[in-house]
């Protein structure tokens, strides 16, 4: 009986089926893409102190987002701990010619988003308020940004939010752990990889001791000028009226040169070594990878399209294949290409699952790093990366005026122009499977990996 | 199918008094197909994107006990392809279906046998049906074998790659207690293609690789309870509700294994019909452009008898409940909750205003008393901050130390009197309101997060409920939050959580 309500079942399947359009994704006709990348001029301001601000319009609601972009991050600091004090101030402090209080009110006052991220190599400003607000909001924003607070309070903020336990960082396997997580294994395979180099140091409370207004104000005004500055600005705004506003608040501004971009020293190579970190929890986290070198622009596309068919994130995936998919090991195992500007970045692959599973789930990871190496990805692989990143992922980065605005201005303090984002599309589509194999060759060392697991093994 | 009508709704905010100057304006556009497919559309010709979206009415509230999660894992299986997305061979691999369902079957009955039978039932996951007969092992080894023939058959990744291979981005799915939803942000030319394998998805998904999905179901179930706040919540949802299914968590270790084809076929033909579904797309496209289309692939479908609806109510409260949670984990808290009304109710928006005004007014209201703790008013219950049926408003307080924890409790409630007796500050209440303004206007502007909240409109009440949610939402005054406060906030509606460390007591 149960047998035939199920034959019952896919027969009803079956006709559905026929009545319904089924035509093959490949042969339903969509349309070549006719997307173009929005020019960058018709965006720009460019203001005779150097300063370079990307304006646009969306006026879908009331709201405007300003973000200013500065080339000096945590590796940017002579005297260590000046870049995460100025952050620090710059979040929770404002402008030196008010007071953290009233800063804080005033932000609270314009239902405002604000936030201060502190990269390796860069620094992000971002500040999100009411169209009603926005004069008041651009002279806030202009004084945290150009007056901001540098004194002993601020350090001792910053000092306070440093943690005090100084041991296991960088350190060999071993060390216990209360809460295991994903971000917790990154964190220390970066201690591990970048372990005396620029990128990895952090500052200890040692350092804050040290530190004085005078270092942090050194920092500041060496990296704080027009020329190592981008802005972006969107939202529901007039853009000449912008335009005459940004000259009004940045024109002013003493022009300067930016310091010579930092050249970090390469990494040494790593030989191939695991880590462990016991943590009693209900999944473990790996983390795999080495450091990726400056990826020149010529490599830049088959590196990106052989990790999108590797391990794009979340994606279909040839990691997701044999992790997921087939065999129920985990959520997610994906590849992580992160640059560094001024140096070696990192190329990790990551996932997580029951510990049970855990060194299965590396061995068919481990297994398909092999395979990307020795053979060729299949045209349709190869297809369905193109495709995903020319028409997806880049057209994203132009979705409407804040992504636009953001994204140029990114770029052009990275590297002084728009040439990449031209030519990304081109690039992409002219590679080939042998460019794919080439760079999955070149970038990725399995001999050089250090094996990062957080968990129960 | 005959196309209907074309409803063209504007729903411009007509302003009130108080907020003259604040508008909410939802250009979206409505057609109901014959067979009471919804489609929604907002129209954007300036962008070359589309963010569409795919809303069913039905979840975790949908599910019977011993079961949850099976809606969820419905959303899993939904990525496994159908005959024609993912087979090399679908005669071949049909017939591999029929005898694994065949031999399900016959697994369920010995499970049932052995369940029958079963005379020990232990509190500590003692029970004895979890131990197994050569029967059971011989049908699960056997259901193993056939699935792996399946999977020789199987292209893998069928409903996500040509979406990536066409530049589909956001390509997510979420199961909550009332919605499972699909999305998906593509090129606004190629909507044929989310249609396409839409259709095809809420018509013919094919349930491949059973039994090692619904271990990614327990791994994802593991990404929660790693977080020891997640078992705090799920004890705190529990004291508030004593039958509605909205406090379940998304399946306990018990239920994953329970899950079986049948059941899940069962939620899928119930809910997934065209009468049950809603499309909403934001972007490129125009309403005139998309019924032929949406027509085209979703037309053939014919109208199903209404899907059952969840019946559950919670009895009326009867006393304050109370929990007691040791934790060295978790920081001293407070967490007090009373139940509300759900989305639809004249209430419910009024309800935001007042966990955002009292937000900081208890904050100081602690300070003054000498505690400095970090108040939390939230209305989430599992994942979810908004209901279609009544729900929680949960304050959470995380304290500097356990030692003040009564202390806190008393000037909380303490508090929460004084505001029935003198309303809050206006002022306070203005910045409440522009603050839920902003964030409105936050979510508005990025059409993913517009279009999740259209849906979820729908699904919790009606879509056009979401523009008068909003109006109310700004018009709310101190003397509502006053009345929610003496009507709402009463001691028998009110569930009181304490955590405290593992040793010693609040003094």
């Amino acid at each position: 009986m149960i047998g035939r309500i199920t034959l019952l079942f896919l027969m009803a399947i079956a006709t559905a089926a026929g009545a319904q359009n089924l035509t093959h994704p490949l042969k339903l006709g969509l349309p070549e893409s006719d997307f173009v990348r929005p020019d960058p001029l018709d965006f720009e301001v460019a203001l005779d102190n150097g300063l370079i601000a990307y304006v646009g319009r969306a006026g879908q609601v009331p709201l405007v987002t300003m973000s200013a972009f500065i080339r000096a991050g945590k590796a940017n600091d002579e005297a260590e701990g000046s870049a995460e004090v100025l952050a620090h101030a710059m979040q929770t402090m404002g402008p030196a010619s008010s007071t953290p209080a009233a800063f804080r009110d005033q932000l609270r006052g314009m239902t405002a988003e604000y936030k201060v991220d502190l990269h390796d190599d860069w620094m992000e400003v971002t500040l999100n308020v009411p169209a009603e607000d926005l004069e008041a909001a651009l002279t806030l924003f202009r004084e945290t940004l150009f007056n901001p607070v540098m004194s002993q309070a601020a350090i001792d903020g910053a000092r306070d939010k440093t943690p005090a336990d100084e041991s296991d960082l960088g350190a060999e396997s071993g060390a216990a752990l209360y809460e295991g997580s994903m971000s917790l294994a990154v964190e220390r395979f970066e201690d591990i990889l970048f372990s005396k180099h620029p990128y990895g140091r952090k500052p200890r409370l040692t350092d804050f001791a040290a530190l004085s207004p005078d270092d942090v104000s050194r920092f500041y005004e060496t990296h704080f000028v027009p020329g190592n500055i981008t802005l972006a600005i969107a939202g529901d705004i007039d853009e000449s009226t912008m335009r005459g506003s940004i000259d009004e608040h940045f024109a002013d501004l003493p022009a300067a040169e930016a310091p010579p971009a930092k050249r970090l020293p390469a990494i040494g190579a790593l030989r191939k070594k695991r880590h462990e970190f016991p943590a009693e929890k209900l999944q473990s986290w790996l983390v795999f990878g080495h450091e990726l070198p400056q990826v020149p622009l010529a490599d830049e596309a088959a590196l990106e399209v052989m990790n999108y068919i590797l391990a794009g994130g979340h994606l279909y995936t040839r990691m997701t294949v044999v992790t997921r998919y087939l065999y129920g090991y985990t959520n997610d195992a994906s590849g992580f290409l992160e640059d560094r500007w001024s140096g070696s970045g990192t190329y990790t692959f990551r996932s997580y699952s029951r510990p049970e599973v855990i060194e299965a789930t590396y061995e068919n990871m481990m297994t398909e790093i092999a395979r990307v190496r020795a053979e060729k990805v299949t045209d349709e692989e190869l297809f369905i990366a193109k495709g995903a990143l020319t028409d997806g992922t880049f057209q994203v980065r132009y979705l409407d005026a804040y992504a636009a605005t953001r994204d140029f201005a990114l770029e052009q303090l990275r590297y002084g122009d728009h040439t990449r984002s031209a030519s990304y599309i081109e690039r992409i589509r002219a590679l080939t499977a042998e460019d794919v194999l080439e760079a999955a060759r070149k970038y990725i060392q399995p001999e050089r990996m250090q094996v990062v697991l957080v968990g129960r093994e | 199918m005959r196309i209907k009508i074309v409803a063209t709704v504007w729903l411009a905010l007509l302003a009130t008094a108080v907020s003259a100057q604040h508008t909410f304006e939802l250009p979206i556009r409505e057609h109901v197909f014959d067979n009471g497919l919804r489609l929604l559309v907002i129209e954007r010709p300036e962008t070359s994107r589309v963010v569409a979206k795919i809303f069913t009415d039905m979840g975790a509230l949908n599910e019977t006990p011993g079961q949850f999660g099976a809606a969820h894992f419905l959303e899993h299986l939904m990525f496994k392809g159908t005959p024609t997305l993912g087979s090399r061979d679908w005669e071949r691999e049909r017939q591999l279906h029929e005898e694994i369902q065949l031999a399900e079957d016959t697994l369920e009955e010995a499970l049932n046998r052995e369940r029958n039978a079963l005379q020990q039932r232990g509190v500590f996951h003692e029970y004895q049906h979890e131990l197994t007969t050569t029967e059971i092992e011989e049908l699960r080894a056997l259901i193993a074998t056939l699935n792996s023939q399946v999977l020789e058959l199987n292209d893998e990744g069928p409903m996500k790659k040509w979406y990536q291979a066409y530049g589909g981005t956001r390509l997510t799915a979420t199961t909550e207690q009332e919605y499972m939803k699909f999305d998906l942000d593509l090129p606004a030319n190629r909507i044929d293609l989310f249609l396409r394998v839409e259709a095809d998805r809420m018509q013919n998904s094919v349930f491949r690789n059973f039994d090692a999905e619904r271990m990614v179901l327990v791994e994802q179930r593991y990404g929660d309870l790693n977080r020891p706040v997640s078992s705090f919540r799920e004890a705190m949802n529990s004291l508030v509700g004593r039958s509605s299914m909205v406090y379940v968590p998304e399946g306990y270790t018990n239920d994953f294994n329970q899950y079986t084809r049948r059941y899940e076929q069962a939620l899928y033909e119930n809910y997934f019909v065209p009468n049950n579904t809603t499309l909403i797309l934001i972007g490129g496209v125009t309403l005139e452009a998309m019924i032929p289309k949406v027509d085209e692939f979703f037309g053939h479908m014919t109208r199903a008898p209404e899907p059952p609806r969840y019946q559950g109510r919670e009895p009326l409260p009867s006393a304050e409940k109370r929990l007691l949670w040791r934790s060295d984990e978790l920081p001293p808290r407070v967490e007090i909750r009373y139940q509300i009304p759900g989305v639809g109710h004249p209430d419910r928006p009024q309800f935001e205003v007042l966990a955002a005004a009292l937000q900081p007014y208890l904050t100081a209201e602690l300070e003054s008393a000498g505690i400095v703790a970090k108040v939390d008013i939230n209305t989430r219950v599992v994942h979810t901050s908004r209901f279609g049926v009544p729900a929680s408003i949960n304050f959470e307080i995380d304290l500097p130390s356990a030692s003040v924890a009564t202390r806190a409790e008393d000037v909380v409630l303490a508090a929460l009197a004084a505001a029935v007796a003198k309303p809050l500050q206006r002022e306070a209440i203005d910045m409440a309101r522009k603050q839920l303004r902003s964030d409105w206007y936050r979510t508005a502007a990025d059409p993913n997060a517009l279009a999740f909240e259209i849906g979820h409109f729908e699904v919790m009440d009606s879509w056009r409920t979401l523009v008068p949610y909003l109006q109310a939402r700004d018009a709310t005054r101190a003397a509502d939050v006053s009345r929610l406060i003496a009507k709402y906030f009463v001691p028998i509606n009110r569930s009181v959580g304490v955590i405290l460390p593992e040793t010693g007591e609040a003094s």
